[in-house]
């Protein structure tokens, strides 16, 4: 494991520009994002469908489809060490082991004619360090037993076990080589509220068990106020606002997080109306000049469809990109 | 009292499994007044969906009644059964896999006029007109298909469908899980404002409780094909008396930051519905289950209008 370096935050991403080609037009997926997460933090990545959420995760990984798919900008740093630049065996030893990724779906990431217990020893013999005495076996029947399922159960196929129990598999997979950082792509939105409880509380342990850092991509702002440390708000593939849980959840200075937060019924208030954003997202073949978000906002002015709309930042660290965020802020408080 | 739009005493659904009987829908009694909102909640697996399905008969019911504007249609069968479906509609789930992928919004929001007989060309274009008009899909869309819609303008055309013939009771299968939050409310306010100058009757079954507290007047809590709580929705939020009903709150995530509430974690997950043993179907998750759990168990009405099918109701609470 490398040094430590206390100025170098653990992962480091630097306006990230990711494409893809469809149907000869170019579909700008990401446009230049950056994030910190520090060794043992949890950072929320908050969007809707289609915002470039999943995107992120997985250029972190070098995992984008081959085909289509490009970054045709920015560093990715781990530890200081730009992971795009990185010879594709090197990577390979970083995946699984370094860092690790849960699937959104239990249902299709798991082989459905492989062993549970031999999806988990397979990850584990790729990764043997020459000369160790792990067993592969042995340490699946463990990690089975840490996520909360019998040993004996190493036998099993998927189809056997119902929706949480995968994707408790799944995350024994993801955890089985002790990964730094642990990318959470949806984890529980497949999974019914009280499993849910049942599968956050398991992560968090094990992170807190063995001080994983870990990038929790999601849609619910209960799962991000029960779970994370700073939460990211992203659309169309830009980070909109960016700051820890309570500067976020307290403070909210963009439109669209205002958006997001009026729109989800209350559970406090009875209301005949919700309040929803009006419109729709762009198509990202085709995004406005300007703030992205800015067909949706009623704050929008000229100045808005200039340009790009700079980051702001409070001395705390608190970032938006907004023209009109005193505005919007005053009125919010008021 | 006004007659009831829905009542169902005693429903049961069976499956034959080759393990044996699945009890999806396990004597279920409730009614719905005219122009209110029944909502059912419950996890995966629970019934929740086959329970909805088998009241406008989708599914034929293996026992019970089901009584529509106080008509007993639960044998009915040919011109008697098509007649009745006209008055009982479904908005599915899945906006992406219900909408036939090959038709035009048009033609699909036109087929049930077409199909019922009732009308000639020229009213059912101005009836095709006015239903798109009323869910708000925009005349250029009209003739494009479902892959060219996103995921709320697909509902709006599933919703659209749905009132094509002026049905008075309409089951809402979850149709807002598979849209993002800020689409979510747009179609929940349409169906809210439907319902509101339609008189219409809904049955909203939904696993999203933030969901269900908003559009519901009262709530059915489901458990393994069985209703375990029934009462007004904002007695159901303020005094939950089952101990399933009491996890499920507690299991939401809420977004307060500064108040993070005590959660119940629950052990185990949801058993077989398959010959499922004569007691409470819940006894092997409950932190509260004795001995007397495992025998049968009875609704209680515990105060006006709140009913519980818990032995131990009285202690836990």
């Amino acid at each position: 494991m490398s040094e430590v370096n206390r100025n170098v935050p653990y992962l480091s991403i630097k306006d990230l520009v990711v494409e893809y080609m469809s149907d000869g037009q170019v579909v700008h997926a990401v446009n230049g994002v950056s994030l910190k997460l520090d060794r043992g933090t949890t950072l929320g990545l908050v969007g809707e469908t289609g915002a470039g959420k999943t995107t992120i995760a997985k250029s972190i990984l070098r995992i984008l489809p081959d085909v289509g798919a490009k970054i045709t900008g920015g560093k990715v740093e781990l530890d200081g060490k730009d992971l795009l630049q990185l010879p594709e065996r090197e990577m390979q030893q970083i995946r699984g082991n370094e860092i690790s990724m849960i699937f959104q779906d239990p249902m299709t990431a798991l082989n459905p004619v492989q062993r549970v217990g031999d999806q988990i020893a397979e990850v584990v013999a790729l990764h043997l360090e020459p000369g160790s005495k792990t067993n592969p076996m042995e340490r699946a029947k463990e990690m089975l037993e840490i996520v909360g399922i019998p040993g004996e159960r190493y036998y099993d196929y998927p189809h056997q076990f119902s929706g949480g129990m995968k994707q408790r598999v799944v995350i024994a997979i993801a955890l089985a080589c002790n990964p730094n950082l642990l990318l959470a792509d949806e984890p529980t939105t497949a999974l019914d509220v009280t499993i849910q409880a049942q599968v956050l509380d398991l992560i968090g342990d094990l992170r807190k068990q063995f001080n994983t850092a870990m990038l929790l991509i999601t849609h619910d702002m209960g799962v991000v106020a029960q779970v994370c440390d700073t939460v990211a708000i992203i659309y169309a593939g830009s980070i909109v606002e960016y700051g820890t849980k309570e500067q976020i959840f307290d403070h909210p200075s963009h439109p669209y997080t205002i958006g997001l937060f009026g729109a989800i019924p209350d559970m406090n208030e009875d209301e005949i109306w919700l309040h929803p954003i009006e419109g729709l997202p762009p198509d990202p073949t085709n995004l406005p000049k300007g703030c992205p978000f800015s067909p949706r906002c009623k704050y929008a002015t000229e100045e808005c469809r200039q340009g790009v709309v700079p980051v702001s930042e409070t001395p705390d660290g608190h970032q938006c990109r907004c023209c009109h965020m005193e505005e919007v802020r005053k009125e919010r408080e008021a | 009292m006004a007659t009831p739009v829905i009542e169902v005493q005693h429903l049961k659904k069976y499956f034959p499994t080759p393990r044996g009987m699945l009890h999806a829908v396990d004597d279920v009694t409730f009614t719905i007044e005219k122009g209110k909102t029944l909502g059912v909640v419950g996890e995966s697996g629970c019934g929740k969906s086959t329970l909805g399905r088998t009241i406008i008969h989708l599914h034929e019911s293996t026992e019970g009644k089901i009584f529509l504007n106080g008509k007993d249609v639960t044998r009915l069968a040919g011109k008697n059964l098509k007649a009745a479906r006209e008055k009982m509609q479904i908005v599915f789930q899945d906006p992406y896999s219900s909408l036939d992928p090959r038709k035009t919004i048009d033609s699909t929001v036109r087929e049930p006029l077409v199909v019922s007989g009732r009308y000639s060309k020229k009213e059912i274009d101005e009836k095709t007109e006015s239903l798109m008009e009323l869910v708000g899909i925009d005349e250029r869309l009209r003739m494009a298909y479902p892959h060219e819609l996103d995921g709320g303008r697909r509902q709006r055309v599933g919703i659209a469908r749905a009132l094509a013939l002026e049905p008075e009771f309409i089951v809402c299968d979850e149709p807002v899980s598979a849209l993002d939050v800020s689409i979510q409310a747009q179609v929940l306010n349409l169906l809210k404002k439907l319902q509101m100058e339609k008189g219409l009757t809904y049955m909203f079954v939904t696993h999203d409780m933030s969901v269900v507290r908003h559009i519901s007047d009262d709530i059915c809590v489901m458990y393994l094909g069985q209703v375990v709580e029934k009462c007004s929705s904002k007695e159901l939020f303020q005094k939950p008396m089952h101990p399933y009903t009491k996890a499920l709150l507690s299991a939401i995530p809420s977004t307060d930051i500064h108040n993070p509430m005590k959660r119940e974690i629950l052990k185990g997950e949801i058993t077989s519905p398959v010959n499922p043993k004569p007691g409470c179907r819940f006894a092997a998750r409950c932190p509260h289950a004795t001995e007397a759990c495992l025998q049968p168990q009875r609704q209680e009405e515990v105060s006006p209008g709140h009913f519980v099918t818990c032995c131990r109701v009285h202690e836990v609470n």
